[in-house]
């Protein structure tokens, strides 16, 4: 390996040969073959890959902490003198949490509630024997401090669930830098975070590396995360490294034909909105098979015969840049690979995903006026008892929304924002507190379920979950035709119906007799399209279609239901927190904070002329996938205020960094601007 | 492998959502009915490996086989009578020798493994429908039938089943059919309260509200898709339930509050032994050898059952 020159004196960290099988009910899985990168002093490193790709498989290789069913078949990882993968456990035990510390994806599960900050950090620091507990607090606080804590003083003694989900982060950070360690492992830190919390949380993470020079590696799916975040980038797919570099070299000039094209399937990328998503056709191999050749030559645009045939090169081009493919070096070099940046690679799709003007605004398929959802939070007793008078919260506030035949529009929101719970009353499946719901022209809101039953097959909805929404026992034929027996749809043929949207939704015909939990998310997502497309409906509220899709899949998905509603004339309403995807799909968008729709208006104008500052920080706060364009501060602080406490004046008042005395005391109206666009904000930015 | 992002439901329902071994995402129909067809293989191997699952097969097997084949195995009439050789010993005769009357005490048993059975497949089945069908209501139906159902529940708990069992034959008098409807009453609770909360669990997940939006009836979601995701862990819950409800018979039968004599009992040869236990301890001995044998054959099975299709209660491998 020519990488060996470098690793000597530079690297904190160096993985050699690793090689990791699972034993499986279903035969050995190689989930990592032979994987070699170095991880350098100072520097923030990056491995990022797709569902399968081993990339956290590493990060548990590392700490010694694979599942128990994991073997390591060969390999060797380099800490100072030591070699981790041949450790004893107590020689392990004292590397962990000293030497080498983790931030968990989720702070939900990955701390103790039943004890406080204070005394889980004070047992992080148990080897230190000669400090006092004072002296442990102490630096505890100070570490709170340092991650941006507010009092953390007072905090250090709250459990938790007292914490907000941002500030459990930034409470899981502190926890692993609390002993100084020489690397910090964070995997997927952000993930379970909005987009608001991920900016601040990559903010906090650069500074911290910079401020107490430790090594970070970042394992995540989020290349706007890498990009932004890390100096040297690892690129894995099925159990290999594939490309590595410098976090430039990768995202600009990108060697590996994997890489390109994931690079180009990423919707943040493409600015061109009137093309469809590309994606990369195929999927990931079978690693319980015998693998021969390039990884990823069946899913490879470029591959050539030899590709089948022969393992690639690992080519190196200074530094510690390096790729695994046969168009860069060997017999097969190809001068002109890659091409430039703005060469697409992979299937452009269809020239144009501009559906025909079919919509009509006049005549509105679902039109939402003033509806309020509001959830008891306490009991009437409990509440007289305790002599508390605000009973309820606003989940949904004044929400006014519509959806035309053969229009997609975007609902944006960060958790908690009500979104879903618009989308499940707009379904009659959460009572309405007031205001109106209108079905084609029809009053529906609270209507009793027998009378919303035959509705129920115009309208459906798409679950976040895709594998979670469906019946767990019951096969896919099952579940596709189950919309015809619950609506006593007679005289069809259940099996040639099956066949027919298996077909409109591109599932192969034997997956058929599976089960939910033999299919990929991307299948699964398939299923519940063909479910939801079953008895024709005329609308389809959509919660988060792309979530727990890899890159290369989400495309596929969206360009279906564009096609489907080319060809039907859909209504889609887009429940998501996905910026990037829905300026791709969505004819309007209508963004919500805490229950309340705070702009709406055409996909366009919000993303170019955005009225309301949080619309703006939003837009701001997607991180982008080039290394060129960081953004140098966050563009909002704080995180959304708890529905048990909402704000006086403007809701986001708190958090606005335009704010005035006027937001704080009196809520903003909505307002209707000249173009149509409505907005509620005391100091519109246009 | 990790997977990318939590999956909700899999928390919420532990349903695994995927398989978390980094089962690749797409594999062709052949392929794929080959690795399905490897993992039942390994299922069944993993079962037939497993010590405790062999043992308690082989135990159960030879529990069925013994009392439904009784009349054809056993040697002798189980009643018998043949005085002159009363209280003899274990022979080639009399394996297990004889009782005071000088019926054969082997025969006996194998009969009264009929008993044992009924009472155990009657009662374990009867019980476990009930118990299902009240458990879905109390987890899906109103809070206040909830309440009420768990009232229920606790209080026939709370009821000492001998205790129960002798109030009510001091009422009715022994039979077959009071030890049966004890066995049913006093176990139906357990089955109702495991499936109550399973249906809770199932009560918010993704898949429920899918159900409930395409306009599903509740009946229908009940019957269709809560029931399969309960029942498994009830069907374990009846394995080792077994061994209980033939304890209480042959309890019950000792008492003299179960089965009548001369009808042949594990519970009524252990009461007859018992009173010869100085001259005949053989009776005793053969009367509990069955008793034990059944009750760790069905326990050894559904711990193994447990092991394998819920291992994250086992212990881990």
């Amino acid at each position: 390996m020519p990488k060996d020159a470098i690793a000597g004196s530079e690297a904190l960290l160096d993985i050699r040969n690793l090689s990791v099988d699972f034993r499986t009910p279903r035969g050995r899985v190689k989930a990592l073959r032979d994987v070699s990168f170095p991880i350098r002093k100072k520097r923030i490193v990056g491995i990022v890959g797709e569902s399968g790709s081993g990339k956290s498989t590493v990060l548990w290789a590392l700490l010694g902490l694979l599942a128990k069913n994991a073997e390591v078949v060969a390999g060797e990882v380099r800490f100072g003198d030591r070699d981790l993968l041949h450790a004893s456990e107590p020689q392990l035990r004292a590397t962990r949490g000293e030497e080498i510390s983790v931030v968990f994806q989720d702070p939900m599960t990955s701390q103790i509630p039943v004890l406080t900050y204070g005394t889980q950090m004070r047992d992080v620091l148990y080897r230190r024997r000669n400090a006092s507990t004072a002296e442990k607090r102490r630096m505890a606080v100070e570490m709170l401090g340092k991650v941006g804590i507010p009092d953390p003083d007072k905090r250090i003694d709250q459990y938790p669930h007292h914490f907000s989900g941002g500030m459990r982060q930034r409470a899981g950070i502190a926890m692993a830098l609390l002993t100084g360690p020489q690397l910090l492992l964070a995997d997927e830190p952000t993930t379970a975070l909005d987009v608001t919390m991920e900016a601040q949380i990559i903010h906090l993470l650069q500074d911290l590396q910079k401020e107490l020079d430790a090594t970070v590696v970042v394992v995540s799916h989020n290349l706007g995360l890498i990009a932004e975040l890390c100096d040297d980038v690892v690129v894995m797919y099925a159990g290999e490294v594939i490309e590595a570099g410098d976090v430039r070299e990768i995202f600009h000039n990108a060697q590996h034909p994997y890489t390109r094209a994931l690079l180009e399937c990423d919707p943040a990328r493409i600015d061109d909105v009137s093309r469809k998503l590309p994606v990369i056709p195929g999927d990931i191999p079978d690693l319980t098979r015998s693998l021969s050749g390039c990884i990823y030559a069946p899913r490879c645009q470029r591959a050539m015969p030899i590709c089948r045939e022969k393992t690639p090169p690992d080519v190196a081009r200074g530094g510690m840049s390096l790729a695994r493919c046969h168009l860069l070096d060997g017999p097969h070099h190809d001068t002109a690979w890659p091409p430039p940046l703005d060469v697409t690679t992979v299937g452009q799709g269809e020239a144009s995903a501009r559906k025909p003007a079919r919509v009509r605004r006049d005549d509105p398929l679902l039109e939402v006026t003033d509806l309020n959802v509001q959830f008891e939070t306490v009991g009437r007793l409990r509440a007289r008892l305790k002599g508390i008078r605000q009973r309820h919260v606003d989940a949904v506030l004044d929400v006014s929304l519509s959806v035309a035949s053969g229009e997609t529009v975007g609902l944006v929101g960060e958790s908690g924002s009500g979104k879903t719970t618009l989308g499940r009353t707009v379904l009659n499946l959460v009572q309405a507190q007031a205001g109106r719901v209108r079905f084609e022209g029809q009053d529906t809101h609270n209507m009793p379920e027998s009378r919303f039953k035959p509705l129920r097959r115009d309208m459906a909805m798409m679950f976040q979950d895709p594998v979670g929404s469906l019946s767990p026992r019951k096969s896919v034929r099952a579940l596709i035709t189950e919309p015809f027996q619950i609506h006593g749809v007679t005289g069809v043929d259940l099996d040639a119906e099956a066949e027919r949207l298996a077909e409109m939704v591109r599932l192969p015909k034997p997956f058929l007799s599976r089960y939910p939990h033999e299919l990929s998310g991307g299948q699964a997502r398939r299923v519940g399209v063909a479910r939801a497309l079953a008895l024709n409906p005329k609308l389809i509220i959509a919660d988060e279609p792309t979530a727990g899709l890899d890159v290369s899949v989400q495309g596929e998905i969206l360009n279906l239901m564009a096609n489907l509603q080319a060809e039907h004339g859909l209504g889609y309403l887009i429940i998501t927190h996905n910026l990037p995807v829905v300026r791709h799909i969505a004819d309007r968008l209508a963004i919500m904070y805490l229950g309340r729709i705070v702009e709406e208006g055409r996909t366009a104008e919000v993303f170019d002329r955005p009225v309301h500052p949080y619309t703006r920080a939003l837009v701001d706060g997607v991180p982008q996938p080039d290394p060129d364009r960081r953004r140098k501060h966050v563009s909002i602080s704080g995180e959304v205020p708890s529905l048990l406490n909402r704000p006086e004046g403007c809701d986001f008042a708190a958090r606005c960094p335009l704010a005035q005395d006027r937001c704080r005391t009196g809520k903003p109206a909505h307002v209707t601007m000249a173009d149509g666009r409505r907005h509620a904000c005391h100091f519109p930015l246009h | 492998m990790i997977p990318v992002s939590v999956n909700r439901s899999e928390i919420e329902t532990g349903i695994p959502a995927v398989d978390a071994s980094g089962l690749p995402d797409y594999v062709s129909d052949a392929e794929f009915r080959e690795s399905a067809a490897r993992e039942r293989r390994e299922k069944l191997r993993m079962f037939l490996t497993n010590w405790q699952g062999l043992t308690g097969l082989i135990l159960v097997t030879l529990f069925f086989a013994s009392a439904i084949f009784a009349p054809w195995l056993a040697p002798y009439d189980p009643n018998a009578l043949d005085v002159p050789s009363r209280l003899s010993g274990p022979s080639w005769e009399h394996p297990a020798g004889t009782d005071q009357l000088g019926r054969d005490t082997f025969s006996r048993i194998l009969y009264g493994g009929r008993v044992a059975l009924k009472i155990a497949a009657i009662g374990v089945s009867v019980a476990l429908v009930v118990g299902l069908i009240l458990g879905m209501i109390a987890g899906f139906g109103p809070r206040w039938l909830d309440n009420l159902l768990l009232l229920l529940f606790d209080t026939v708990r709370a009821f000492p089943t001998i205790v129960l069992a002798l109030a009510t034959v001091a009422l009715t008098g022994p039979s077959l059919g009071m030890v049966l409807a004890i066995v049913i009453i006093t176990s139906i609770p357990q089955y109702a309260r495991v499936a109550r909360t399973a249906t809770l669990t199932l009560r918010n997940t993704d898949f429920i509200l899918a159900e409930r939006s395409l306009g599903a009836s509740m009946s229908r979601t009940l019957l269709h898709h809560v029931m399969p995701n309960v029942v498994g862990p009830l069907l374990i819950l009846a394995a080792m339930d077994v061994p209980v409800v033939v304890t209480v018979e042959a309890g019950l039968s000792f008492l003299g509050l179960g089965v009548l004599p001369p009808t042949a009992s594990w519970g009524t040869i252990l009461n007859e032994g018992y009173l010869v236990i100085r001259d005949a301890p053989w009776m005793v001995i053969a009367g509990g050898i069955p008793l034990i044998l059944t009750t760790l054959g069905f326990t050894f099975l559904g711990e193994a059952l447990r092991d394998i299709f819920d291992p994250r209660m086992g212990k881990g491998r």
